[in-house]
């Protein structure tokens, strides 16, 4: 492989990562756009998302490992009714966290909810880990193995689906949040929740539908998650929870499309420095970029500065 | 009879203060502690007990960051990790630099000593555990500040997350740092602490009671700490750490001082861990230690010492006793009904499930955790809850050292402007305070009123202009750094430390008059006694102006304050720091009209204190009694300027006010009149 060649594979690479890491950014940055809150749950909603759409095609569609190649519309009915399942079981832990767990500590004050959405996030962590185990996973594959080559490097099937997928997730999210109703009121909640439960917004069924569409994109992003690395862990959700929350910080945190850019710009980083680094030092590159964006520009690089809420 | 010897038994009991009860107490906890290891000789029960006290010191340590001081910390286990692997590399083979003569010193002193492996000769690390124990300390509250100081100046939520990047971090260079660590594999043959000659080796006994030691230590460093200016500090950082700000204290410096000193306790706690079990591996410093030691000071109450004492031991003892004996009897229960689940099951493995339900269940029911760190003070009676309406400013004034000379020029602001993005919030606003003379700002909500407060005391960063007290530029100081200038100020939605009580409110307007460092708050030094026992009754002097309205509710929080007494407290806490300038933004507000005209007068008898003071005010008679100048702010200009009366029939200022049509009304009146 020529100079160019590794470039643009690891460009490959990290928009495949990049679009993952987006998904999940998604979810952090309408959480925390509306409620001011790190919701740390949303690293294991990730990878019981995994765990739901392997489940399924395991035990819905007898799909083990990579040896069953399926096309056509055996294909569509088995990805998508993982990708479906696994949102909309995802979407309703995120919606049953915010309702019975998070909800009577609105008004209380201090880390209280993040320390309550911690302990969530091990308890969803030892659920899998007693039932499912520590092993890492074989996670069905039922495309069929296409590469394309471009030059020396390689595009494969899976990694369009994976950008077609987010893609079309992300502009259905923006779709949403732009021009629906529902999609209104929340952007009017992240700004001045006071204003608008005024003007008569549902503050709560705000808060609860940003959960569930943070938690069902998060769903989504476990199964494509699998798809790419072919496996499922239960400490999937840790590694990249923290660069999807790098992701949504560096886009400007609380900004939709400042997520998007930012889970790709990380994906990029990782791949790129994987190459150059060392992937074993990948963590620490990733979360000197936080530490580094932090104290240099909070906002992110899409975000303004928020005024003082208090 | 039975009864009789109850009461033959409390007796004694009932008869002692609450001091010599908690003394008792302590002192029956301390031989049972000590007599532990002599009664129950099983070195199992003993090394348990071991592990449980150093998880005991470092929830201690987290308590300080966590709970006093409220920075939530996700990677305390980094600084345990780093006080372990500093103790391993320094007694163990695993880092050997060639042996020259300059090392000589070194081994002279015993830290070092020549080893020949049949090749050159090498230096060996010999460092005494003893002297590791302060020095590991040291090294952890370096790097504690190291990774503070650019993190800490972030929101409180965004810490948490970084922090947990450091956690993860730590472990990860430890494992990919093989030449130093000896990566994931762990560091080998570390040594066991000596004393007088003799190795502890690998016998339980020893290492309790130096855990016994440790936790006896750092219990009794935490207790000075919190009841010190510094741990009041922590606390109001806590609480509001915009007004902890304006009260004086440095929040960049007393955070770090908590990171500092936390790290402190990890490390430490890393050397003693890594000489008892003699191996250090980064998975013993992984995030599940930090949510580990995260559940202890949450079951025990987040800034309570007792309480995060026993929430580490009740961890411990559900993991090591509790956990492993009902899994027997599920065991025995499984055999008996012949269903295979229980016999098989494996509780233990169960345990950081248990952990994250403990977190969720006490945020849901007990955020205060088992001993709360504060306990509500006795409920008044009725002739302390009774307040009567006094008339004729402040009674007690004269026991009040004047501390303000009038040797200097006051508040001079010339041409201060302040944007908001595109909203000009004060629009070259000029104005004078001459010293010891009372001005009332007014004008309509949204008028730069209180933007100009904010601007004074560096809550808001201006434009342009300047801002002079006593002569001395304000604009660019820090908050902290303004109220030390003596300009000090109340807020207008009330910004107390809910949870800490009236007396610690008022102390921490103190915060920037005393200079207790750490040391001399730990060790009671008799400056820092002396300096404590003068705040106190300089405080309480300050309390006893208000009369009755605040003197009987010391011990309370003032969470649980009427709205007019919280103001009062607000304006207790600013004269507590002895300021020369005094800037209330609607200390009326919400009162009624009597007490109202009480804090009226007794604003104007601070006045004979010499304060000059800087008043925000909507109650134009409040103005009128107390005002030599006012002045008329709207949508950020100065629109008048002068005698309460004359200000009162501006045409400008009635258009702001009321708008066209009724000023026309109002002057129609004047004329008419």
């Amino acid at each position: 492989m020529t100079t160019g060649d590794l470039f643009l594979q690891q460009l490959i690479n990290g928009l495949s990562l990049g679009s993952m890491y987006a998904l999940l950014a998604l979810g952090f940055t309408l959480v925390y756009g509306i409620m001011e809150l790190i919701n740390f749950s949303h690293f294991n909603v990730f990878m019981v998302g995994a765990m739901i759409a392997m489940l399924t095609l395991q035990w819905g569609f007898g799909l083990y490992g990579q040896d069953v190649v399926l096309t056509g519309l055996p294909l569509i009915l088995s990805l998508g009714t993982a990708m479906l399942l696994s949102m909309v079981l995802c979407g309703g832990i995120g919606v049953s966290i915010e309702r019975f767990l998070l909800r009577p500590l609105r008004q209380v004050k201090g880390p209280a909810a993040m320390i309550t959405t911690i302990g969530v996030s091990y308890v969803l962590f030892n659920v899998i880990l007693l039932t499912i185990g520590s092993d890492s996973k074989n996670f069905p594959n039922p495309l069929a193995p296409i590469a394309f080559h471009i030059g020396g490097a390689v595009l494969r099937l899976k990694e369009i689906l994976i950008w077609v997928i987010s893609l079309v997730l992300m502009g259905g999210l923006t779709y949403f949040v732009q021009y629906t109703k529902i999609g209104r009121a929340m952007r009017a909640t992240a700004q001045d929740p006071e204003a608008a439960r005024m003007m008569g917004v549902e503050v709560d069924r705000v808060v609860m539908m940003s959960f569930f569409l943070g938690s069902a994109l998060a769903g989504a992003c476990g199964m494509v998650f699998g798809l790419y690395y072919n496996l499922a862990k239960v400490d999937i959700g840790f590694a990249a929870g923290l660069r999807a929350f790098t992701a949504a910080v560096l886009g400007g945190i609380g900004n939709v499309p400042g997520a998007m850019l930012g889970g790709v710009l990380i994906g990029l980083i990782e791949s790129l420095s994987g190459q150059v680094i060392g992937t074993a030092w990948s963590d620490v590159v990733i979360f000197g970029l936080l530490v580094l964006v932090l104290v240099f520009r909070p906002a992110g690089l899409l975000g303004r500065i928020a005024p003082n809420k208090s | 009879m039975f009864q009789a010897l109850k009461t033959q038994l409390a007796r004694p009991l009932a008869g002692m203060t609450p001091e010599r009860r908690k003394a008792l107490g302590l002192l029956v906890l301390a031989v049972v502690l000590i007599a532990f290891p002599i009664v129950n000789p099983d070195d199992g029960d003993i090394d348990g007990a071991a592990n449980a006290l150093s998880y005991a010191t470092l929830a201690l340590g987290l308590n300080i960051v966590v709970g006093f001081a409220g920075l939530l910390d996700l990677g305390y286990a980094a600084f345990f990790a780093i006080g372990a692997y500093y103790y391993g590399i320094f007694t163990s083979f695993q880092v050997m630099p060639l042996w020259s003569n300059a090392w000589g010193p070194l081994a002279f002193l015993g830290l070092v000593e020549k080893i020949n492996q049949g090749g050159p000769d090498l230096v060996h690390f010999t460092l005494s555990f003893w002297l590791a124990l302060p020095t590991g300390a040291l090294v952890a509250a370096l790097f504690g500040v190291l990774f503070g100081a650019p993190t800490l100046r972030l929101r409180g939520d965004y810490l948490a997350i970084v922090t947990l990047g450091f956690g993860e971090i730590v472990p990860i260079v430890a494992r990919n740092l093989d030449s130093v660590t000896n990566g994931a594999a762990g560091l080998n043959g570390v040594q066991a602490p000596k004393l007088f000659g003799t190795s502890f080796g690998v016998d339980a006994t020893p290492y309790y009671y130096v855990g016994l030691a440790l936790v006896a230590l750092l219990v009794f460093v935490s207790i000075r700490l919190r009841d010190s200016r510094i741990g009041r500090a922590w606390m109001a950082i806590r609480e509001d750490e915009t007004a902890a700000s304006a009260m004086g204290v440095n929040l960049v410096r007393f955070k770090l001082l908590a990171f500092a000193i936390g790290a402190a306790f990890a490390g430490m706690t890393g050397v003693f861990f890594v000489a008892k079990l003699q191996t250090a591996t980064p998975e013993m410093f992984n995030f599940a230690v930090s949510s580990m030691l995260l559940v202890m000071v949450v079951l025990g109450g987040m800034g309570s010492v007792w309480g995060v004492v026993l929430g580490a031991v009740l961890l411990q003892l559900m993991q090591t006793w509790f956990l492993p004996q009902v899994n027997g009897w599920m065991h025995d229960l499984g055999g008996l009904t012949g269903i295979a689940y229980l016999s098989n099951i494996d509780l233990v493995q169960w345990t950081q499930l248990f952990f994250g339900i403990i977190l969720v269940m006490m945020m849901l029911f007990r955020r205060e955790g088992l001993i709360p760190a504060t306990r509500p003070a006795p409920p008044l009676n009725f002739a302390a809850q009774h307040a009567e309406v006094k008339r004729g400013g402040f009674v007690g004034l004269d026991r009040i050292p004047h501390w303000v000379k009038h040797d200097k020029p006051g508040l001079e602001i010339r041409d201060v402007t302040v944007k908001f993005g595109g909203l000009v919030a004060l629009n070259a606003v000029s104005l004078t305070v001459p010293a010891g003379g009372v001005v009332a700002v007014i004008g309509p909500n949204g008028s730069g009123k209180s933007t100009l407060f904010n601007v004074i005391t560096g809550l808001v960063n201006a434009n342009s202009g300047s801002i002079r007290f006593e002569g001395m530029e304000l604009l660019g100081l820090r908050p902290d750094q303004v109220l030390v200038r003596g300009v000090a100020r109340t807020f207008q939605n009330i910004r107390l430390f809910p949870n800490l009580t009236v007396l610690e409110n008022v102390l921490l307007g103190q915060h920037a008059r005393l200079t207790s460092g750490p040391f001399s708050s730990v060790l009671h030094t008799p400056a820092n006694r002396r300096e404590e026992r003068e705040a106190l009754t300089w405080v309480t002097d300050i309390i006893a102006l208000f009369g009755n309205r605040l003197a009987p509710r010391v011990a309370q929080t003032v969470s649980g304050l009427s709205y007019a007494n919280r103001r009062r407290v607000e304006i207790a806490r600013a004269l507590a720091s002895r300021p020369r300038i005094l800037l209330l933004d609607e200390p009326t507000a919400g009162m009624n009209p009597a007490e109202t005209l009480e804090l009226a007068e007794q604003i104007k008898s601070l006045h004979d204190l010499g304060l000059t003071i800087l008043i925000i005010e909507h109650k134009l008679d409040v103005v009128t009694k107390l005002a030599d100048t006012v002045i008329v702010l709207d949508h950020g200009d100065k629109i008048a300027e002068g005698l309460p009366e004359v200000v009162r029939r501006d045409e400008q200022v009635l258009t702001a006010y009321l708008g066209r049509a009724a000023r026309a009304a109002v002057m129609e009146e004047t004329h008419a009149g």
